[in-house]
């Protein structure tokens, strides 16, 4: 069966900059993706429609786009919901990378950032074993969501910092990053996450999770960005105002209870600095929004704030393990498998039959024989 | 005139790739050339895992898996090769390890391994069913650190001619995607690693850029081709994508059943069942869907009984794409699969060390044809091929660059006119569109040359692909005319490419009256007929067609016997 396709398209030449947002309206078999369409756009209305594309299974990264202001892969968007309802989407090149020509993006800073990270083991032995090192399967699993990453830029088109400070990592560099940093075989740990605590660094995420919302293998990039950081501060990798910043958060609420904000500022931009800041504070002050910081307001029951901070320290969770993780990942995506408890796969009106070997079927001989 | 690389690597799969680590860590400067960023390569979508004799699983050795090789090659391969394949796979296996692969693991901490279809051991190395995945990446990462060694990788060049100079291969011709223009790229020693030609078939698991353009190549600058009539389908290939689901599922213990829920292979393969060879399983489905026992053309490939918990650990980028692709969710419901295009056994004729014919010209990985898989290729090897032969012909390549001295310039005067002929496909404003011709080509040869073969229709075939030739020679329409990627052109070369193969296999499978493997003749000729065709098809390009010869198969320690699973 076929349907109707509208797409609008922004067309773009580098070399002479003129843009343009052209329309098609194509008929495409029912079970098509954005990719097929721009196939179908391409062979039989316009030649000279640039976009890339290879594997088509959501494995190779090379179609990421946006449609209608988001970064997707084109190859895993299904056409059918959103041309029976009638939208017509508009499609143009990924985001905060320079675009070559009309879907086409430079990648070339993206892979410069990615080089950037050194990424590839660096091995924590010197002489090769003569076979495997031995890695625990749980070890691993650490860095699983990280493994999964495809290159494909989507998260990088929608990042936020990258948009205002085009030096940052990004979330796909430092997935990468957290790759290495997660993984026992790699022998240098701390060097990378003094790398990646520098200016321009891990902690110039703004936590916009846009980079988790928009990556289409679940990889989760601010996830990573959150376990370089607790790994930083783990091995005192902490000197970055935002380390300082959010150490603050967890010394305050570990010793009192509460943030306790007027001691904030100086303990991320150090006193010194913080002493420029005192006539805005004094101005907070007049309306009433600093409490007085001494004493410091203690929560009642204090110690048992205290014993949850020694229970995580206990059971190893102060670093990357403590870190709470979006269940996006591969496979588990729209899973639901949980919620559908009691929903028996061979019993339901549609179900495919049971099956059954041929020798176990009533009064069969000859089924075995052939 | 300056070289400019020792070793030049045309294509950047897991095969280019290991070929250039090699060459490097060899000493010898290297450039890599690929129509795609390496990562973007079509090694990456391989799920399954890559067979290696590590006995971390239940005991096994190098022999037996060389026998395992032998058998389901229908006794087409080299069994040489096969026996170098197999003593040399484990350490590659724990160099990819120390490198960095995230593999799955076993309880002990070891790198598991599960069973594929064929092999007598569990042997399939493995990391959920993303294997190829994590391979490109950590290939890809060794080769960046490289590159801050002085490596070169020149992204998005298509290789569309190679140069050949006094009997030696000197470098290629390649069209610039990112900027345009056509360029020279010269070294003292050539690789080819380009990959397939799935692309010849409407129903394949392969990328867009699966084209044959290595085997076109090396076919017109007047090389062997060696096997060219032996296709592999892939038993499950989704309905109605072509989208591959790994051979994992029925190795992690996935049935094969019918519309009536019949598990079929019992009929064909009543020890192996589902785990039987590749062939062997997409036969038994074409002859179950033929029967009238499968639904829309294909049959069920049922995970239900795994549950949650083993789908989603072990098989979650399977699930992903039956969600995606099929709309169905394998916990709950069987996926449709059908067998579809997959893997070319036949390629450039190369060596042992990948040398061809052509001094300083080497290939490796599936545009190659060493040959590993003979009539039929098991599951789980191509990787391990890709890897251990790219290390080998990176390897010779390297020794050969090291001593040879540059070409003496021939380079620039093929550049022009190459160049010339590439104006002249742009110049072109009267034909037609390249995309009907590539659609019927695909078309026609899943209905003349697929899972079994019929004389009358492989006979229709040669003539739908002389006509399909004509439309092309003729002249198609690019409508980019345009410098900077300028896919449309690059997509015409391509189906030049696809359309001289097509008429090589269909010679090769003419000519081979019997049985073997993947080349399957039920109605005229059910057996295999060692005492004709014990031996290799060779094509080469002469005039303006192919012309076909044989060559022994060169044995060691096996004889051939009848093949059951």
């Amino acid at each position: 069966m076929a349907m109707q396709v509208g797409l609008k398209i922004w067309r773009y030449d580098a070399r002479t900059g003129d843009r343009a947002l052209k329309e098609y309206e194509i008929s495409a078999p029912e079970e098509a993706t954005l990719l097929d369409c721009l196939d179908i756009v391409k062979d039989q209305h316009d030649g000279s429609l640039a976009f890339r594309k290879s594997c088509r299974m959501m494995i190779c990264g090379s179609c990421g786009m946006r449609m209608d202001g988001g970064a997707v892969l084109a190859c895993k968007t299904r056409m059918y919901d959103i041309a029976q309802a009638g939208q017509v989407p508009v499609i143009s090149a990924m985001g905060n990378l320079p675009i070559v020509k009309d879907l086409v993006v430079d990648m070339e800073p993206f892979w410069q950032k990615m080089r950037s990270v050194d990424p590839y083991l660096q091995p924590r032995y010197d002489q090769a074993q003569e076979r495997e090192n031995v890695v625990q399967q749980k070890t691993m699993d650490v860095i699983h969501k990280e493994s999964l990453c495809i290159n494909c830029g989507c998260c990088t088109s929608e990042c936020n910092s990258l948009e205002s400070d085009p030096d940052f990592l990004g979330p796909a560099a430092l997935a990468k990053g957290m790759r290495f940093v997660g993984d026992p075989r790699d022998g240098a740990t701390i060097e990378r996450l003094e790398k990646y605590s520098e200016a321009h660094g891990l902690w110039d995420c703004t936590r916009c999770y846009f980079c988790n919302e928009r990556c289409p293998k679940g990889v989760d990039p601010r996830d990573a960005i959150a376990k370089l950081g607790a790994e930083a501060m783990k091995n005192g990798i902490d000197r970055d105002m935002g380390a300082k910043h959010a150490k603050w958060f967890v010394t305050s609420a570990k010793t009192t209870g509460w943030l306790r904000e007027t001691e904030l500022v100086p303990k991320t931009q150090g006193l010194v600095a913080s002493i420029k800041e005192v006539k805005f504070a004094m101005g907070l002050a007049r309306k009433g929004k600093v409490p007085p910081p001494f004493p410091p307001h203690v929560a009642a029951e204090i110690g048992e704030s205290r014993a949850l901070f020694d229970l995580v320290k206990a059971q190893g969770r102060d670093g990357a393990l403590g870190i709470v993780q979006g269940e996006k990942a591969l496979g588990r995506i729209e899973s639901h498998h949980e919620a559908a408890g009691g929903r028996d796969p061979y019993n339901e009106p549609d179900s495919a039959p049971r099956p059954f070997l041929p020798s176990e079927r009533e009064g069969s001989e000859e089924a075995v024989s052939q | 005139m300056e070289a400019m690389h020792d070793v030049l690597v045309v294509g950047a799969g897991c095969a280019g790739m290991r070929a250039a680590i090699e060459a490097h860590d060899r000493g010898a400067s290297v450039g890599v050339i690929s129509k795609l960023h390496p990562t973007r390569s079509h090694s990456g979508a391989a799920e399954g895992g890559i067979n290696a004799a590590l006995g971390n699983t239940a005991e096994d050795s190098p022999e037996k898996h060389a026998f395992d090789t032998v058998k389901g090659s229908d006794y087409l391969g080299d069994q040489d090769a096969i026996e170098i394949f197999t003593r040399e796979a484990p350490g590659d296996i724990y160099q990819l390890e120390h490198w960095g692969a995230v593999f799955s693991r076993n309880d002990d901490g070891r790198l598991a391994q599960r069973p594929f279809g064929a092999a007598g051991s569990p042997r399939t190395v493995y990391a959920a069913d993303i294997t190829g995945h994590v391979l490109i990446q950590v290939l890809y990462e060794q080769l960046q650190k490289r590159m801050a060694e002085g490596m070169t990788v020149h992204e998005e060049y298509f290789a569309f001619r190679l140069v050949i100079e006094d009997g030696r291969c000197t470098g290629v011709i390649c069209w610039d995607l990112l900027n345009g223009g056509v360029k020279l790229v010269t070294g003292k020693s050539v690789i080819l690693a380009t990959g397939g030609a799935g692309r010849l078939y409407r129903a394949t698991t392969n990328a867009y850029a699966c084209t044959g353009d290595g085997m076109a190549m090396a076919l017109r600058a007047g090389l062997p081709l060696k096997d060219m009539e032996f296709m592999q389908f892939h038993p499950t290939t989704m309905y109605p994508s072509g989208i591959l689901i790994t051979e994992g599922c029925r190795g992690e213990g996935g049935y094969l059943i019918n519309k009536e829920g019949e598990r079929f292979m019992q009929r064909y393969a009543p020890n192996a069942l589902e785990l039987a060879s590749r062939d062997v399983v997409s036969r038994s489905e074409t002859t179950e869907i033929e029967a009238g026992r499968g639904v829309n053309g294909s049959v069920y490939l049922d995970l239900r009984h795994l549950g949650p918990e083993k789908i989603l650990t072990r098989l979650p980028g399977s699930r992903e794409l039956a969600m995606t692709y099929a709309g169905v969710d394998p916990i709950y419901a069987p996926i449709p699969v059908r067998p579809g295009a997959h893997y070319h056994m036949g390629g450039v004729e190369v060596d042992n060390w990948g040398l061809s014919e052509v001094e300083g010209l080497y290939a490796s990985g599936e545009v190659a044809c060493v040959s590993v898989h003979g009539a039929n290729r098991l599951g789980g090897n191509s990787l391990m091929e890709t890897i251990t032969f790219g290390r080998r012909s990176g390897q010779a390549a390297a020794e050969h660059a090291l001593s040879a001295s540059a070409g003496n310039g021939a380079g620039e005067a093929a550049r022009a006119d190459a160049e010339r002929w590439v104006k002249s496909i742009l110049d072109n404003t009267e034909g037609e569109r390249p995309w009907a011709i590539r659609d019927e080509l695909g078309q026609s040869m899943l209905e003349n040359f697929g899972v079994f073969r019929r004389a009358e229709k492989m006979e229709a075939q040669l003539g739908i692909i002389e006509g399909l030739s004509e439309r092309y020679e003729r002249g198609v329409v690019v409508e980019d005319k345009g410098e900077v990627f300028n896919s449309d052109l690059t997509q015409a070369i391509e189906l030049g490419y696809l359309l001289d193969l097509a008429s090589c296999m269909l010679q090769a499978g003419s000519a081979r009256t019997e049985s073997r493997g993947a080349h399957s003749r039920p109605y005229d000729f059910p057996d295999r007929d060692d005492e004709n065709f014990l031996k290799h098809s060779i094509t080469r390009w002469v005039g303006d067609g192919p012309e076909l010869s044989y060559r022994e198969v060169r044995m060691t320690q096996w004889e051939p016997m009848e093949r059951k699973y």
